[in-house]
């Protein structure tokens, strides 16, 4: 088997949705013969996540958001595998804002810019430390975000224990809730908060206007594609690093600020039990995107729909075994891994052509 | 198969056979990649017992045509036939099994393993799980046989270049290589070494080896070769025996139609002014292997001259410019340009301060291909500083291609799409237009043909001498120091060894300094 | 504060055992090139295999085969994807470990239901009939074997040269896609194996998400040890005496149970960057081409 690159790609949305039949269909299979799941059951909670965009919409934002926020890293080929651990960061700071300040209750609307801003700039830190011995010492980023994410869940944990053990909350081990006056107010009849949504907008056109015609988005993009370039250009390329990398976390960071205020309203013990997983699930949103800006809302609503039919899948059909399921996980990360996965073995063949070499 | 031919033979091989039969034919071979055909119906046949020079200039389609032949690339059409066998090589092991084995330009050989675990990566006759250790003795022997000396345990890094390749030799020979693939082996060799390598190859051949001998030096082929293969452009531009071939003959194959076009005749000479532009003060600059690449440098370009410098590669000229550019830093000594002391200065300063520069392998350094034209030229700190204001820089842009005739669909294609002259027109273009002051630029056509690489020297030079320009131009080849150089500076083992006005100097002279 | 060394020594060994093994798999795959960040899903499945197939077998090295074929099978998809198409190892890693996340739950919810309604599972206790000394010596056997192969035999050459150069490697003679797929398979099933002496002899009991997070700190165990056979004896000992007593230090000196958890981590970072800037960077940084994409049929300009 010998795999030559294509004179002329194909057209690079194809992939991604023929990834998605495939996964779908691999994900259906699996069901079927483990669980004895009816393919028609799981399709119709496919439908069904799909067509309620009301429904989707929290997860439609926070995903869209941190595939932004990976996008600007993965565009500088910097691949920040971190989301999990800044969103925790961003969490841990705007819980701070909204439990340990007076701002809350001098100005609500104060406080809740200052948790999303609190929180991107916690993210941001949490990336910067990353960043700094990838640019300085060339260590791989992917390892070290990674398992800064670890780190990240347990020093929150420790205050969660600790310090920040919350008042009213019987024996659960966890914060106390935050005041109504930063509960962020719901866009009516959906999911998202219209906190989510303005955040969403600027950050969407923010980073647009970044890349575009920015300076740093050019250095960005030719850092992903050839550093020697800026090297011999007197651009400092570990700089560049850090900067890709430091606003990823920035952007990703405000995304625990929504998931108190709009989501859980509290921190519980142990977070990484608690986590909606979007660093992990973003990092698959950013790649269907195949790494442009417009198509990340698009992979976002396909990804949130996914997880939405998982849960719905969980409700309405998972009979005996539902019971025992948490949170419709298993059945949400069989989609995402069997789509992702396709979607990574796929993608070669839109660039590359496979041909069979017989051996005489 | 290849320890057998290795185990019972005294000599490296055994004697041609009489009848005179390929032992390697190829027939129509033909190997596309996106927007070139590399290769387009190549038929050769090689024998026994010569030493086969496959002769072509930059982009002719000859690394291609080995790595088809070492299994590292698969042809498209056409068929290989090994020993009369039509025969599938879909992997460097299946060519080691035929008796073909490869040694490139830059060593294969993997710098934190030992040469004996090198070695026996490739020999069959061990099994996986013995202990590399058994190799030993089997190297020592051979290694005195041939007269290289090496300790097989010791790691490759230790090694310098000359050794590498002689390890990389020592490894063909251990495989039992009938034929021998030297893919501009050595041609970055010095002069004595290469020397050593002539007897060797000389010596291997009459035992009844082949060795296919990749250049793209005429001098090299005429050397040693006993049959000349020319490629131009993907194709067999003609065969040629050792006797019946002259200079003239290689050239007009290798150039065609374009050879008229070849001259190495010199640029006009500039005419300085007093005013210094650049001064070097011994310099001392580390190499990338420890130990010092630049000693003791001490050099002047005035206002409006090119200074050339001349140098085998690998003598200092590289970590000279780096250190210059200010991407290498400075151990010793000053660098003062435009009166200023730069010594501690940064890149970018110098970049939005009036200095051009071309570095090495352009394509790998000086541009990037997935990004448009129009982005390669904004990414210089002196066209984007925050907001990048785009309608300049088009208009710019669009000004650059009409003046240096770049061949392009439009300013936002990106460079990939673009041919290997064109690419480096955007380059040189670029260059030229913030070099102000003072081009720095090592090996400017490197990966460039002839015709298009004398091209670029003269836009380079014409551009010096209308706008006073001063240029500092290291390059590896000497027909491009002469073409191009006001004065030439011989750079050896870090140091420089003479300084000549170009126009007075002896080719035969620098040569000399350039190896002594 | 323990009530003997022996009592530490067999307490620490089922724990001991499951992260040395996870860990030197782990690094065998690293060693030969391909960037493994499926490990703590595939983990997570080997742990839910090996307790499925004990409740339906009650057969402890049933269940241990089982896991750890499942699991060598992950390990040479990835190895051959990763190394047959241009993907990336990240974006394959992550997606199979999503994979082995959703499949470990559903093949151990079944089981687990079983177990509910009075199904026993069958286990192995390290403290009985002195089973805790072989724990140890499997370890050291281990240890010995994976530094011999990976040092001194030709084959180890080849899994170094595959991750250092694969291009090179290949040029040398290397299948680099049958190494791969040897070290690849070998590090998988002893992570499986890793992963059923973890739900066997330390857990003991499953439910959904058991062993999640484990794998990662495997992951660390390796980075941290620079993916040394015998090193990561030591620092696996560190972080098993950490995971087991967890509490029991963190009452003895007050802090936070969190921090022993968050340990392996931190210290994976503090090696890394140690072996990154000290002359230990011949020996113990990764190797060069791990998570490169390898490509042969690449034209190289």
């Amino acid at each position: 088997m010998v795999i030559v690159r294509r004179v002329k790609p194909l057209p690079y949305w194809i992939i991604p949705i023929i990834a998605l039949l495939a996964g779908i269909a691999i994900s259906v299979i699996i069901l079927y013969v483990l669980m004895g799941a009816s393919p028609a059951a799981v399709l119709s909670a496919i439908v069904y996540g799909f067509t309620r965009p009301g429904v989707v919409a929290k997860t439609f934002v926070a995903l869209t958001i941190v595939g932004i926020a990976l996008l600007v890293s993965f565009k500088g080929s910097i691949w920040n595998i971190g989301g999990e651990g800044q969103i925790t960061f961003g969490l841990m700071a705007a819980t701070w804002v909204a439990l340990f300040t007076a701002l809350p209750y001098i100005n609500p609307g104060l406080a809740q810019v200052s948790m999303i801003l609190l929180a991107m700039v916690a993210g941001g830190i949490w990336a910067l430390l990353a960043a700094l011995p990838r640019a300085y010492l060339g260590l791989d980023e992917v390892p070290v975000t990674l398992i800064m994410n670890y780190i990240a869940y347990y020093i929150v944990d420790i205050l969660v224990r600790g310090p920040w053990l919350g008042k009213h909350v019987y024996n659960y081990i966890r914060t106390d809730t935050i005041p109504a006056q930063v509960m962020f107010p719901q866009v009516p009849g959906t999911t998202m908060t219209w906190d989510g949504l303005f955040l969403l907008i600027i950050l969407f056109v923010g980073v647009w206007y970044l890349l575009r015609n920015t300076s740093i988005g050019l250095r960005i993009r030719i850092l992903g594609n050839n550093p020697n370039l800026l090297r011999s250009s007197g651009i400092s390329v570990p700089l560049m690093i850090i900067v890709a990398l430091t606003i990823s976390g920035f952007i990703a960071g405000s995304v625990g600020a929504l998931y108190l205020g709009g989501d859980v309203y509290r921190i519980s013990y142990p977070v990484e039990a608690h986590t909606a997983n979007y660093g992990y699930t973003g990092i698959l949103v950013a790649w269907l995107s195949m790494l442009e800006l417009i198509a990340v809302p698009i992979a976002a609503y396909i990804v949130s729909a996914l997880y939405t039919a998982g849960i719905q899948y969980q409700i309405l059909v998972g009979g005996h075994l539902g019971q025992l399921l948490t949170a419709g996980s298993a059945i949400v990360d069989v989609f995402i891994g069997s789509i992702l996965l396709m979607y990574t073995i796929l993608i070669t063949i839109s660039e590359y052509k496979i041909k069979i070499i017989v051996k005489r | 198969m290849a320890a057998e031919a290795n185990n019972a033979k005294p000599t490296f091989l055994s004697p041609p056979q009489e009848g005179k039969k390929p032992i390697v034919s190829l027939r129509g071979i033909t190997k596309r990649f996106p927007g070139v055909i590399a290769l387009d119906h190549i038929d050769l046949d090689i024998y026994p017992g010569t030493v086969h020079a496959l002769l072509g200039e930059n982009g002719a389609g000859k690394s291609t045509l080995v790595k088809v032949l070492y299994g590292i690339y698969t042809p498209d059409e056409g068929e290989i036939i090994i020993n009369g066998r039509p025969t599938r090589l879909t992997s460097p092991a299946d060519a080691i099994n035929m008796g073909i084995v490869m040694v490139s330009q830059s060593p294969q050989i993997i710098d934190t393993l030992t040469v004996a675990e090198n070695i026996i990566l490739g020999l069959e006759k061990y099994n996986h799980f013995v202990p590399v250790t058994k190799v030993y003795k089997t190297i020592r022997e051979e290694s005195k046989r041939v007269g290289i000396k090496i300790d097989p345990g010791i790691e490759v890094w230790r090694l310098s270049y000359t050794q590498k390749q002689l390890v990389e030799i020592l490894r063909a020979i251990l495989l039992g290589a009938k034929v021998l693939l030297l893919d501009e082996a050595i041609t970055y060799l010095p002069i004595e070494e290469k020397q050593r390598f002539y007897k060797f190859i000389r010596r291997f051949a009459d035992e009844g080896g082949t060795v296919v001998l990749i250049t793209h030096k005429i001098y090299e082929a005429m050397d040693v070769a006993d049959k000349i293969t020319v490629l131009r452009r993907g194709k067999v531009a003609g065969h040629l025996d050792r006797k019946e071939a002259t200079i003239e003959k290689i050239r007009a194959l290798m150039f065609g139609e374009r050879s008229a076009e070849i001259t190495y005749e010199r640029l006009p000479t500039a005419q300085p002014e007093p005013k210094t532009i650049l001064e070097v003060k011994d310099l001392w600059v580390m190499g990338d292997f420890g130990g010092y690449a630049v000693q003791g440098v001490s050099l002047e370009v005035k206002k409006g001259e090119v200074l050339g410098i001349a140098g085998v590669a690998g003598n200092g000229q590289k970590e000279l410019i780096q250190a210059i550019m200010r991407l290498r830093p400075v151990m010793k000594g000053r660098i003062i340009y435009n009166g200023e002391d730069i010594t501690r200065k940064t890149t970018y300063y110098l970049r939005v301060n009036g200095v051009g520069y071309i570095p090495d392998l352009p394509a790998k350094y000086g541009v990037s291909i997935e990004n448009s034209i129009i982005e390669n030229i904004a990414v210089l700190p002196v066209y984007s500083r925050g907001i990048i204001n785009w309608d300049k820089i088009r208009e710019l842009t669009l000004k650059l291609i009409k003046e240096f005739e770049i061949k392009t669909p439009s300013p936002d294609t990106p460079v990939k799409f673009l041919s290997g002259g064109n690419i480096m027109k955007v380059l040189v273009a670029r260059e030229l237009t913030v070099a102000t002051n003072l081009l720095v630029a090592y090996n400017p056509t490197r990966a460039l043909d002839e015709a298009t690489a004398i091209k670029v020297r003269k836009i380079i030079k014409e551009k010096v001498l209308k706008n006073k320009v001063s240029a500092i131009i290291a390059s590896e080849d000497l027909d491009e120091i002469f073409q191009i150089s006001d004065r030439i500076a011989v750079m050896n083992s870090g140091k420089i060894v003479g300084v000549f006005p170009a126009d007075k100097a002896k080719r035969e002279e620098i040569e000399h300094l350039m190896v002594m | 504060m323990f009530e003997s060394i022996a009592s530490f020594i067999v307490g620490v060994s089922a724990i001991f055992l499951a992260y040395y093994l996870a860990a030197v798999g782990h690094g065998l795959m690293e060693k030969s090139g391909v960037l493994n960040l499926a490990i703590d899903g595939v983990f997570t499945l080997g742990v839910a295999i090996a307790f499925a197939v004990s409740v339906y077998t009650f057969s402890v090295p049933l269940a241990t085969f089982i896991a750890m074929i499942v699991a060598a099978l992950f390990g040479l998809m990835l190895a051959f994807i990763t190394t047959k198409l241009p993907i990336s190892h990240g974006a394959a890693g992550l997606s199979t470990m999503f994979l082995g996340y959703g499949l470990a739950a559903l093949v151990g919810l079944p089981a687990r239901q079983l177990q509910i309604n009075g199904r026993s599972l069958a286990t192995i206790q390290p403290s009985l009939g002195g089973t805790w000394i072989w724990f140890y010596v499997v370890a050291f056997v281990v240890a010995i074997g994976i530094w011999y192969l990976v040092e001194k035999t030709k084959i180890g050459a080849a899994i170094r040269a595959a991750g250092e150069n694969p291009a090179s490697a290949e040029a040398l003679g290397v299948n680099v896609l049958a190494v791969r797929l040897f070290a690849s398979g070998v590090g998988y099933a002893l992570i499986g194996i890793g992963a059923a002496v973890f739900e066997l002899a330390y857990t003991q009991v499953w439910s959904q998400g058991a062993g999640m997070g484990y794998g990662w700190i495997a992951f660390a165990i390796s980075l941290s040890a620079g993916r040394h056979p015998i090193l990561i004896l030591i620092s696996a000992m560190i972080f098993a005496a950490l995971d087991k007593y967890r509490f029991l230090i963190a009452a003895t000196y007050n802090l936070p149970p969190d921090v022993g958890k968050m340990l392996p981590f931190v210290a994976a970072i503090a090696a890394m960057i140690i072996f990154m800037v000290t002359p230990l960077k011949r020996k113990l940084a990764p190797p060069k081409s791990l998570g490169k994409i390898y490509f042969r049929e690449e034209r190289t300009v």
